[in-house]
């Protein structure tokens, strides 16, 4: 198996889309994921009965076959984005709603107890008080379910999408590995670029974290 | 969406599907064929290797990134890429399983094993126990809930995975997810999810009975 | 109850979940058959899609080259699937303009039509096409299904036609897309039409690395290609011939939504299907699979070298 540079050379342009499309899909359905993971975490932290319920759920969710995922939405959105993106989204519900809860759970009784000591209003706890010191923990499901959405988007080939998935079929199709080769490569080339951004980020976010390190 | 069910219901329960070499009988064996073998192959390669990392101590760093690198390899690449080099066989779906199945348990067991107490292994050098000897007989009983853990979740997403057998032209419960691709028939493509989350959720729970079975003289 | 109605109740059935959930685009749509002629314009741009085999993605950007050159504006979107998901999509509105091929898009929309021959075919695809959609006058170039065989296996079953395969029910194993096991030009037109039975139907690919490759070692004894795959002649494979005509003709003919059919489209692409052989479509093919050059790139150097743009 050889890789034939010269089409790499040629195609930077095709490759650098492929690899945009492929990023924006992966974090549109990490940032879908957390805002519905968010309030359902809330939910299950504060909610003993229901945390078992919608915990269980996201874990059937997960057993699912993202491929059969991505199809049996295309009666409800057909061959487009939003298919692939819910597709994903469904995918980072179980890493993000156990981390999100996990993390509120991590929050010590006696720091909340205090805030409402102070007359501190449950809402204005949470914002302040608990989703902050959560923090850590949420970064890191929210760095598990980037990397692994971004390897996932390529399934989404199937239904003509998939972002650098596309190189797969296409070199499948051709009996060509050069596009695979690239596809792979530049698929985990992503992967660890997005999970060093989520390290930064969570460095500038945490400011408090740092003086222990 | 009722209608939808209801064909389901029937696509499921008809005998005819159960049958034969397109049948669920044989489709549901496959997908276990693949996907044990494919687990056992991984724990055969990441257990040794969780241990000794975590018995040494050395290459925790790999052990880490190692899961991230395995999350972020694409299956769908690595079956076509394997495809390519090497032809029509199975081999590319298992290379991609096992790819997929080896970090969650080397992580999971290394974990497992950096959690042990280091008093307790101290207590048993001094009791004078060889290295080989604390492996086996402290650290590997006092890892195994972790280590279980991580074989539990390998072989979710294995068999969740193992669907993709079916792109390469070979068997399992992802024949009826393709097929219904193909075909545009959701009823069969819902039967196979089903089917797959089934499989997946049933050998979890007999992997959960299995764990609570070994450890029920433990307390907690 | 008129024929329309029957066509479309059969359409509706074969694709039950998918059509309910459009259904609200297509009756908003202005066409009322599929015949209707004006009503439609290409000025907001043209989407068009291409199945997931090689050849439909030459003649995709093909389109977009032409339709291009005439002013239009075009979006390709390569490798969406089979028909049976690519046609919904294009009812649905997700994509506009679709390469086809005259007697497989008539055996899926109305599997019992009976016509073979190119003009009675256009004519019942008009019919047979469900409201919003229809056909553009189909091109010289010809691409049939074929149900092949290695030369070794013709000689040991006595195989040069589909009649011979029913001496050997219940012994050959065929290879083909996953669809062909349910279409007429398929699995169930053998048995129907020349009463064969498979041994097994193993899901393959559309004249793909699968479906060949099974080929070439064995592990399917009957193959359905494609006419202009030049790895037929290449390997020395013999096509069995069709004497009951359940292939039809398979001339290229694009299919469109009326909402931007109008005449520039209309003009553009009758040209392209004035122009593209057979021999010239299958040489384009050898040059992607085969030369590994980008559909697109080989469809502009096409419709350059042979005038269709400026």
């Amino acid at each position: 198996m050889t890789i034939d540079w010269s089409w790499i050379g040629d195609h930077t342009d095709d490759l650098t889309t492929l690899t945009i499309s492929h990023l924006q899909a992966a974090l549109t359905a990490v940032f879908l994921g957390l805002l519905i993971s968010l309030p359902l975490a809330v939910v299950a932290h504060r909610i003993r009965p229901l945390r078992g319920f919608l915990l269980g759920a996201s874990n059937v969710l997960f057993t699912i076959p993202s491929i059969a995922i991505f199809v049996l939405l295309l009666p409800v959105s057909g061959l487009t984005r939003t298919t692939t993106v819910t597709g994903l989204t469904v995918y980072t519900l179980v890493v993000l709603l156990r981390n999100t809860v996990e993390g509120l759970d991590s929050v010590p009784v006696k720091v909340k107890e205090a805030a409402k000591a102070m007359g501190t209003r449950p809402l204005r706890t949470l914002l302040t008080v608990e989703i902050p010191l959560a923090l850590p923990v949420i970064m890191a499901g929210v760095r598990i379910a980037t990397v692994m959405s971004i390897s996932l988007v390529s399934v989404a080939t199937y239904i003509g999408d998939g972002g650098l998935g596309q190189l797969f079929t296409d070199g499948f199709q051709r009996n060509f590995p050069t596009p695979v080769i690239a596809g792979v490569v530049l698929t985990l080339l992503l992967a660890v670029v997005a999970d060093a951004a989520l390290v930064a980020l969570q460095y500038v976010l945490t400011p408090w974290k740092r003086r222990r390190a | 969406m009722f209608e939808l069910l209801k064909n389901l219901g029937h696509w499921l329960v008809s005998g005819s599907q159960w049958s034969g070499s397109d049948g669920i009988a044989h489709r549901l064996a496959e997908h276990l064929q693949y996907s044990l073998l494919a687990t056992v192959i991984a724990a055969a390669i990441g257990l040794p290797l969780g241990l000794l990392i975590g018995h040494t101590g050395k290459g925790a760093f790999v052990a880490i990134n190692l899961a991230s690198f395995g999350r972020a390899l694409p299956t769908v690449g690595l079956v076509v890429l394997v495809f390519l080099a090497g032809g029509l066989s199975m081999l590319p779906v298992y290379v991609a399983l096992v790819a997929l199945a080896v970090p969650a348990i080397v992580t999971n067991t290394y974990a497992g094993m950096t959690a042990v107490d280091p008093d307790v292994k101290d207590a048993a050098r001094g009791q004078g126990m060889r290295g080989h000897q604390v492996l086996f007989q402290v650290e590997l009983p006092l890892a195994l809930p972790l280590i279980m853990t991580g074989l539990r979740l390998a072989l979710i997403q294995v068999v969740a995975t193992a669907t993709i057998a079916a792109y390469v032209s070979f068997g399992g419960l992802g024949r009826y997810v393709f097929d219904g691709l193909a075909q545009r028939d959701l009823v069969q493509v819902l039967g196979g999810a089903v089917l797959v989350a089934l499989v997946a959720v049933v050998l979890d729970v007999a992997l959960a009975g299995l764990q609570r079975f070994l450890f029920r003289h433990r307390t907690a | 109850m008129n024929r329309r109605t029957v066509l479309g109740g059969l359409f509706a059935v074969a694709s039950v979940p998918a059509l309910s959930a459009c259904a609200s685009g297509i009756t908003s749509l202005d066409g009322s058959g599929a015949s209707s002629g004006g009503g439609g314009s290409s000025k907001g741009g043209v989407t068009i899609g291409t199945a997931n085999f090689t050849e439909n993605q030459i003649l995709g950007y093909l389109y977009a080259a032409v339709l291009t050159a005439a002013g239009v504006k075009t979006k390709v979107r390569p490798n969406l699937g089979t028909r049976e998901i690519v046609i919904p999509a294009l009812r649905s509105g997700d994509i506009d303009l679709l390469p086809e091929y005259q007697g497989a898009l008539l055996n899926y929309l109305d599997p019992k039509a009976t016509p073979t021959e190119q003009g009675a075919m256009q004519n019942a695809l008009t019919l047979a096409l469900p409201a919003g959609l229809q056909v553009l006058p189909y091109g010289m170039a010809e691409d049939s299904d074929a149900f092949v065989v290695t030369r070794e296996t013709a000689q040991r079953y006595g195989l040069a036609s589909l009649a011979d395969l029913r001496k050997q029910n219940g012994k050959l194993v065929i290879g083909a897309a996953p669809e062909v096991k349910k279409r007429q030009v398929g699995a169930v037109g053998l048995k129907e039409v020349y009463g064969v039975d498979f041994k097994e139907f193993k899901s393959l690919d559309s004249d793909g690395p699968l479906v060949k490759g099974a080929l070439k070692k064995g592990d399917v004894d009957v193959a359905n290609l494609f006419t202009t795959d030049t790895d037929i002649k290449a390997n020395d494979w013999v096509v069995l011939s069709d004497p009951e005509h359940l292939i039809p003709s398979q001339h290229i003919v694009p299919l469109i939504a009326d909402r931007k059919a109008d005449d520039t489209v209309r003009k553009a692409l009758a040209r392209l299907g004035n122009v593209l052989t057979t021999a010239q479509l299958t040489e384009l093919n050898r040059q992607v699979d085969k030369d590994k050059k980008d559909p697109e790139d080989v469809a502009n150097t096409y419709a350059q070298q042979h005038g269709l743009v400026k």
